[in-house]
Formats: C-alpha cells, sequence, structure tokens
C-alpha cells in the first residue's frame, strides 16, 4: 500500500481546558484573530442573519396565524398562499423551515431557564384553559379533542409559546447579525475581538427587553406569555436557547448519529454534549442526505465575498455547505465568547481576590463544558 | 467481394494495424495524441463489432461469415474465422471493454506509445481467439496476448509488478503450453493433421484418449479463467496491474479460458465432457466457495474483487458441465455479465485508489460522504455489488437464474453449493461497502484518540464527470441486460441450444 499523501488530511489540535480557562481570563477572544477568521464569521453571521430573518417570521406566523390548529399544512408559507409559492414550495426552492422548528423543539424537550419555568407555572395552565375555553366555542374539532385527549392542547401552547419566545429572540439576532455586517463594511469591526464586543454589547442592550405573546380569539386578546410573568430576552430564552441548541443538541441532519442503546447518549439531559459547538461539520450517514438545513440555507443568502472564499478552498461549491458549516461553528464560538464575557460575575480586571475567584471559577465551569467542544477550529 | 466476408477480418487488421501505426508514429507527440489515436481505433473496431452482430443471423446454430485461407498447409495451419451465437457477445464485449480501458487512460507519462499499442494488440488477438476456427491459430492468438499483458502489467504496473507479471508468465504460458500439447496429442493420437474445429476426430479416438486429452485441455483453460487451486496468479495480478489493464484482464481476458472450455472441452469432446461432468460441477462448486470465502478475508478492495472473479467464473463451470440448453444460455450471460461487473468494480476501485491512495478496506470509511467523498463512485460501487451479488433487475441476477435453474436438475448439490457462494457474494461486497462506503470519511487508520479521528478534515480531489462516465456508461449495460436480457439471449440461444445437443444427456 502506498503511503497516503498528508496534503489529504487535516487535523487541527484541539485547545485544551486550561488554554480555554486562560483565553477567558485574559479577556482574550476564544476564536484567534485573524482576516480570514474575520472574513467567515462576518460572512457567514450575515448570512445568518438573513435567514434568521425568515425563520424569526415565519415562527412569529406560526405561533400567531396557525395558533391550536392541529393540523397546520400551510404553516411554512406565512399566510401567503398562491399556486406559484406551493410550486416554488414543492420544488424545495424555499427556507429550510423545519431548522427552527427543530431548534424551538431543542428548547422545549431541554427546558431549562425561566421560559420553562413559567411554561410549568399554574398561571399558564389557567391562561390555557381560559384560551382552550374561547377556542372550543368555535371550532368543533377542538371542542371533540379536548375532552378526548386533554393534555393535548395545553401541550401545544407550550409549544405555540416556545416558537413566538424563539421568533422574538432571533428577531433580535438578525438585526443584530445584520448590524454586525454593516459595521464591518464601514470599519467599525476590523477585529475577532471587535466582532465578540459587538455581539456582547448587542446582546447586553436587548438582555432586559421583554418577551410576551399575546392571541387574538374571535377579536379577544388573551396572554400566553404576559408582562406579569416578567420574562426577559437575555435570561429567560437566550440563555436557554444558547444551552438547548450550542451546547446539548443541534439538530444538524446527517452529521454523526449516535445510538442511545450503545450509551453513546447520556441519559442525563444536562450532560448532553451534542449541540452546535460539539457538532461534527462533517455530514456522514449516506449520500443524498444534506449536511444540515441551516447550511443550505446560508448557502443561498452567502455573501460575495465569502461565496468567492469559499470556491477558492477544497472542492469549491462541491463542499461548501461542509465549509460554510466550520465557519459557522466559529461564529457560535463567537457569540458564545460574547455571551461568557457578558455574564462574567465580576469585571475581569478587578483586585478583589472574591471577584477574582468567582470568575475563575465561572471560567473554569465554561472551560470545563467547551473542553470536548470542536476547539479545533478556534485556531488558525 | 462482398463486406461480410471481410468483416470478422476487419476486427483483426483494425487493432492490429492500429497497434502498428501507433508503433511507427513519427516523432514523439504528447500522450494524449496517442490516446486519442488509439480511442479512435478502439470505437471503429467496436462499430466493425456491432457491424458483425447486425448481419449475424442468431437463427442458425453453425458458424457464420466463415472466411478460409490456406496459410501453412504443411502443418494445417489455415487461417481460417468464423463466429457463432457463443463468440459473438465476447467480441462484442472485448471492443466494448478495450475501448474503456482506453478511455480510462489517464496520465500515462511512460512510453504512451508502447502502453496503447500493447492494448490494441490484445484486442486484436483476442479477437482472433474468439474467432479462429482452427486449433493452431486459436493457439497463436491464445499466445500472443500473453506478452502484451506481460509488458503491460511488468512496465505500468504497482510496485511488487515483477513479481505479479512474472507470476503471470509462468502460469498462463503452462496453460498455453497444456492448450498446444493437447491440440498436439489430438493430431497425434487421430492421425489427422487437419486442426479445424470439429468433434468428428475426437470421435476416433478412445475413451481413454479423450479424457486425457480433455483433462490436458481442462487443467490449460483452468489456469487461465482461473478455476481453484490454480487461480494463484490472479489476485497478484489484479493487485499490481494498473485499473484499465484489471479491467481488460476481468472483463475479456478471463473469457479466453471460459470460452476456451466450453469450445474445445465440451465442443470437442462431448462423450468425455459428460463423463467428466459431475467431478466438473464438484469443481465448480468449490471454486465457487473457495472465491468466495477467500474474498471475505480480503482487506484490499482490488483483491476482493479478483477473488470474486474466482469465485464467479466457477458458475461458468458449472454450466458448462450441466451443459442443458438453459445453463449454456447462462454461461454465455455470466461471462458478459461477468466481464461488464467486473470491469466496474475495477474500475470504481482504479478511482477510490487515485483518490484516496489506498484500497485498504481497514482504512477507507465514509466515501459516500456527499460533500467531501465520493459519491456518485460509492452509488456506483452500490449498484455493481447488487448486480455481482445477482440482484434482480441486473445483468448478474439473468446470468446466475440461468445458470442455477439449468444445472439444478442435473446437478442439485454441486448447484445449491453454488448458490450458497451467490448469497456470500453479498456477505463480502457488502463488508467492501460498509466499511469503505459508510460512517464518517476517513482514509487514514484509526488512532488510539477517538476523538481526534472525528475532527481530521479528509481533502480528496472531486471525481469530474469524465472521470465517471465510463463507469456510467458499465452500470447502465449492467442494467440494460437485467432489464432487457431478450437481446443478449437471441444472439446466442440457438447456438447454446446446438452445443447442449452435442453431449449426451446427463440425468
Amino acid at each position: 500500500m502506498p503511503i497516503i499523501p498528508s496534503e489529504l488530511v487535516h487535523g487541527h489540535p484541539a485547545i485544551g481546558r486550561q488554554e480555554l480557562r486562560r483565553r477567558l481570563l485574559a479577556g482574550e477572544t476564544l476564536l484567534s484573530d485573524s482576516a480570514d477568521h474575520l472574513l467567515e464569521v462576518v460572512g457567514v453571521l450575515e448570512s445568518y442573519g438573513e435567514v434568521l430573518d425568515a425563520y424569526s417570521r415565519n415562527l412569529i406566523y406560526q405561533a400567531e396565524g396557525q395558533f391550536l390548529n392541529p393540523v397546520p399544512i400551510f404553516k411554512y408559507f406565512n399566510g401567503d398562499l398562491n399556486p406559484a409559492r406551493i410550486w416554488r414550495h414543492l420544488n424545495h426552492d424555499r427556507i429550510n423551515f423545519e431548522y427552527a422548528e427543530y431548534c424551538q423543539k431543542a428548547m422545549l424537550w431541554h427546558a431549562t431557564g425561566g421560559l420553562d419555568s413559567y411554561l410549568d407555572s399554574p398561571e399558564f395552565l389557567d391562561g390555557c384553559q381560559r384560551i382552550i375555553a374561547a377556542k372550543r366555542r368555535r371550532d368543533p374539532l377542538l371542542a371533540l379533542l379536548h375532552p378526548l385527549a386533554p393534555g393535548f392542547l395545553p401541550e401545544l401552547i407550550r409549544s405555540a409559546a416556545t416558537t413566538h419566545a424563539l421568533g422574538q429572540f432571533w428577531r433580535v439576532m438578525s438585526d443584530l447579525f445584520l448590524d454586525l455586517a454593516a459595521a464591518e463594511r464601514d470599519g467599525r469591526v476590523d477585529s475577532i475581538a471587535t466582532v465578540v464586543e459587538f455581539i456582547r454589547a448587542g446582546l447586553v442592550a436587548a438582555a432586559g427587553q421583554p418577551i410576551r405573546y399575546c392571541v387574538e380569539i374571535a377579536g379577544e386578546s388573551f396572554w400566553v406569555l404576559p408582562p406579569q410573568a416578567g420574562l426577559s430576552f437575555l435570561v429567560d430564552v437566550a440563555v436557554p436557547y444558547v444551552e438547548a441548541v450550542f451546547l446539548r443538541g443541534t439538530p444538524f441532519l446527517g452529521t454523526v448519529s449516535f445510538n442511545a442503546q450503545a450509551r453513546q447518549i447520556s441519559p442525563d439531559q444536562a450532560r448532553f454534549a451534542y449541540g452546535a459547538l460539539y457538532a461534527d461539520p462533517l455530514p456522514t450517514m449516506g449520500a443524498g442526505i444534506p449536511p444540515s438545513l441551516l447550511m443550505q440555507d446560508m448557502f443561498r443568502h452567502l455573501p460575495e465575498k465569502l461565496h468567492q472564499w469559499y470556491r477558492q478552498r477544497s472542492r469549491g461549491e462541491g463542499d461548501v455547505r461542509v465549509k460554510i458549516c466550520m465557519s459557522f461553528q466559529k461564529s457560535m464560538f463567537c457569540v458564545t465568547d460574547a455571551a461568557i464575557q457578558g455574564t462574567m460575575p465580576h469585571p475581569l480586571d478587578s483586585d478583589q481576590p472574591q471577584q477574582r475567584a468567582a470568575n475563575e471559577a465561572y471560567a473554569d465551569a465554561w472551560a470545563s463544558r467547551l473542553d470536548s467542544a470542536r476547539t479545533d477550529c478556534l485556531s488558525d | 467481394m462482398p463486406l461480410n466476408t471481410m468483416l470478422l477480418s476487419a476486427l483483426l487488421l483494425i487493432p492490429f494495424a492500429g497497434s502498428l501505426t501507433l508503433l511507427l508514429w513519427p516523432g514523439s507527440p504528447p500522450p494524449q495524441r496517442f490516446r486519442l489515436l488509439a480511442i479512435t481505433i478502439l470505437v471503429i473496431q467496436l462499430l466493425a463489432s456491432l457491424a458483425t452482430a447486425l448481419v449475424f443471423d442468431p437463427s442458425q446454430a453453425g458458424m457464420q461469415l466463415q472466411e478460409l485461407h490456406r496459410w501453412l498447409p504443411g502443418i494445417a495451419l489455415d487461417y481460417s474465422l468464423a463466429v457463432d451465437g457463443l463468440s459473438l457477445p465476447l467480441v462484442l464485449i472485448n471492443a466494448a471493454l478495450t475501448l474503456v480501458s482506453a478511455v480510462i487512460t489517464r496520465d500515462i507519462d511512460k512510453r504512451p506509445r508502447i502502453y496503447f499499442a500493447m492494448l490494441l494488440l490484445i484486442s486484436g488477438a483476442v479477437n482472433g481467439a474468439f474467432l479462429a476456427q482452427n486449433l493452431l491459430l486459436f493457439f497463436l492468438f491464445y499466445e500472443l496476448e500473453l506478452i502484451p499483458l506481460w509488458l503491460l502489467i511488468s512496465v505500468w504496473g504497482g510496485s511488487n509488478r515483477a513479481y505479479a507479471a512474472t507470476k503471470f508468465l509462468v502460469f498462463t504460458a503452462s496453460s498455453g503450453m497444456l492448450i498446444l500439447g493437447a491440440f498436439l496429442g489430438l493430431a497425434l493420437l487421430t492421425g489427422s493433421v487437419d486442426f479445424s474445429f470439429t468433434p468428428v476426430h475426437s470421435d476416433r479416438l478412445a475413451s481413454g484418449g479423450q479424457l486425457l486429452i480433455l483433462i490436458t485441455i481442462l487443467v490449460g483453460f483452468g489456469i487461465k479463467i482461473p478455476l481453484v487451486p490454480l487461480h494463484n496468479w490472479l489476485p497478484d495480478a489484479h493487485t499490481q496491474a494498473s485499473t484499465p489493464v484489471s479491467v481488460l484482464l476481468a472483463g475479456v481476458l478471463l473469457k479466453l479460458g471460459t470460452y476456451g472450455m466450453l469450445r474445445f472441452g465440451l465442443q470437442l469432446f462431448p462423450e468425455a465432457w459428460a463423463k467428466l461432468a459431475p467431478t466438473l460441477a464438484i469443481w465448480a462448486a468449490i471454486s465457487v466457495l473457495y472465491g468466495s470465502l477467500a474474498a471475505i478475508a480480503q482487506t484490499d478492495m482490488k483483491r476482493m474483487v479478483a477473488y470474486s472473479s474466482v469465485g464467479h467464473m466457477g458458475y461458468v463451470l458449472l454450466a458448462a458441465a450441466a451443459h442443458t440448453p438453459v445453463s449454456l444460455l447462462g454461461a454465455v450471460f455470466q461471462m458478459v455479465s461477468h466481464g461488464l461487473i467486473s470491469a466496474l468494480l475495477f474500475l470504481l476501485v482504479g478511482i477510490v485508489y487515485r483518490k484516496t491512495g489506498t484500497r485498504d478496506l481497514e482504512v477507507l470509511r465514509g466515501l459516500l460522504n456527499p460533500e467531501k467523498g465520493l459519491p456518485l463512485t460509492g452509488s456506483l460501487m452500490i449498484v455493481a455489488v447488487m448486480a455481482s451479488a445477482g440482484l434482480p433487475g441486473m445483468a448478474g441476477f439473468i446470468s446466475e437464474f440461468l445458470v442455477f435453474r439449468g444445472s439444478i436438475s442435473v446437478f442439485p448439490l454441486a448447484t445449491l453449493l453454488s448458490m450458497v457462494g451467490s448469497g456470500l457474494t453479498a456477505v463480502y461486497f457488502l463488508l467492501l461497502v460498509n466499511r469503505a462506503f459508510f460512517g464518517r470519511l476517513a482514509i487514514t487508520p484509526a488512532s488510539a484518540d477517538p476523538a481526534a479521528d472525528a475532527r481530521l478534515d479528509v481533502q480528496l480531489a472531486p471525481v469530474a464527470p469524465r472521470e465517471t462516465i465510463p463507469a456510467l456508461a458499465l452500470a447502465a449495460a449492467v442494467l440494460l441486460i437485467g432489464l432487457v436480457p431478450a437481446g443478449l439471449g437471441r444472439l446466442s440461444e440457438v447456438a447454446t441450444t446446438a452445443m447442449a445437443l452435442l453431449s449426451p444427456r446427463l440425468s
């Protein structure tokens, strides 16, 4: 057997726990700074921003326009139902809204943070009963369904609440990422550190933004997530989203599959590590399975500069979705970095031992969590 | 002189003249020019072969388009050519697969002139062997393809090519000597110097003499086919040969053995054949099972395909042993379908090797990866292994079904054992597909750190469409024969039925 040419196989060393901790405490970015990284991160976040805009609009439409519809066949059409659109949909000339739903379901199943606590509260259940009673009066199918399966409609409302909350979260993130691209174009962002700072500032600015959700039934308004619940952007939606999608599990279809019966998946959901930061960008399984619905969507909105950069590397457009996934992973490390920086208990330059110890413990916890993530993408 | 009378000579002249043209071509043109010239000549040869098929009358059992010229009357060597339903499909497949071999030959920087000239010479010699109607003429053509093939392996082969080429030469030259010995023995024992194909002379021989010559012929062609335990040269030859040579070797040259066995064994010695048939059937079953089991044990993709050839050629022997009309038609189908399927398999293995630098099944993983692997190559490989395993709708199914259907009433045990071999084909080819094409893409051995392995980024060059076109054409042919077998069946049925009636029926 001949020796396999070394240029065919590349391996970047993973960054260890100590180095992650050091970077976090030193205020350095997790992703190393380079012109290529800047191009990748800003470009892919711009396309992600475009996609999130579509996801956000559809999730909000689903939560409001398809509320308590047990058979929402046309939920991806945003109410714009015409033959041309249906034809494009059937030809798959469309955004993969399924990906947005998978993320919503990941949030629903992993169930962390303030939003989930409210969804488990008696106030929410009371609100559900009022909404169901109002809806049943006008909808015979629901009138039949509810007595047969009393848990079904509250679960639909619970799901709709998560859908709407994620739609609101992505509305903010979409604008933030598109603003980031604009900032890079006008020179305000010129390094990975400024990218992380821009995202951090955006998250902090939106942190207190309230999360509310109201539906209208026969001209009457009903709160699903009322102002009294006190839900806010960062703590109640952004953090659970990061927990569910970045850390625990991302629906990148076609990536490595895990066998629960072979104990390849922890029975403890909190110890799941299959999120975007851990996912293998290389799709496996058979031919024809897309590497990820999200990567397909982002490919449709790639900025020309980044598209050109991809064309010049490896297989050009042949493996562009894998390259997008790799860039996306880098950008998600930047977002995670911004979130960690933004939630650091105390200023990093504090000279008080107690505050420094708290910061170290916080950084330690994150470094430990990210130890098995795809940190190989962080170096040059 | 009508054109028809020259058609068979044209099938010899085109490649031989082409070979000579390449050798005498003035100057030092770039290798690609030789390739284009060879492809042009082979396209003309393919068209001539198709023209032969068009003027061939499949309703007649005997030899057609005969050409006879006295050459060396003193030793009864005549230039005698003809074609029948047994040889015509093989002439067609020779033209098609030599063309495929030339098309897939790329980046020949070492003596391209000689390489392509040898390719044409082999094709012409093989045509000559299939069309010859004189034993000595057959032998001349049979021997003529040895040296070019030896050169193709020993000059353009892998790192251990000298060993493989020498082994190939020793085995196949022995095969030639045995065959020549048998032909001369036939003349000696019958006292005739007529070397034309006719069972009349062998009728004059005593039973013992017939058996002796038949066994000599069987061993001679058994080396070429190859049958266990005479197969030893084949895996080494395939492993060291370049992909185009492997395509030619598996697709065409092995068929010289099965053709010779039918033509000079069954057709010349029908009485003795009937006596040996039960032994041959057992030999076939052993060959099938041994080839299949040996294939399971291989970790080199090419050796696995080579051993599968050993197994699959056993089906032809089984069909010949049973020599019912259906089984003999199955034998023709098996020769054609094995030619196409093994050529496709070797071609695809060649693509894998060219892109990854290895054929090791303990190293390769996930090549079906849609983004960074070889998805079309992998998909075609799945088609090829399905065809080889005899899945309905593909050429392998038709041939295996006919072989088994035609043989089971005569040799039930040997047929059942061979059917087990067919099942084993699915086993080893599924192992191949599962190991090399499924899972996460990898072309290096697994290390002690699975997490690090899972982070490796493999950069395989994409397979250009032009590299896949020959494989697509072969896969289409495999499907076409599987879905519309009547065309090939019509071409050979009358001839194989007549051949079956020559020998006494077995119960």
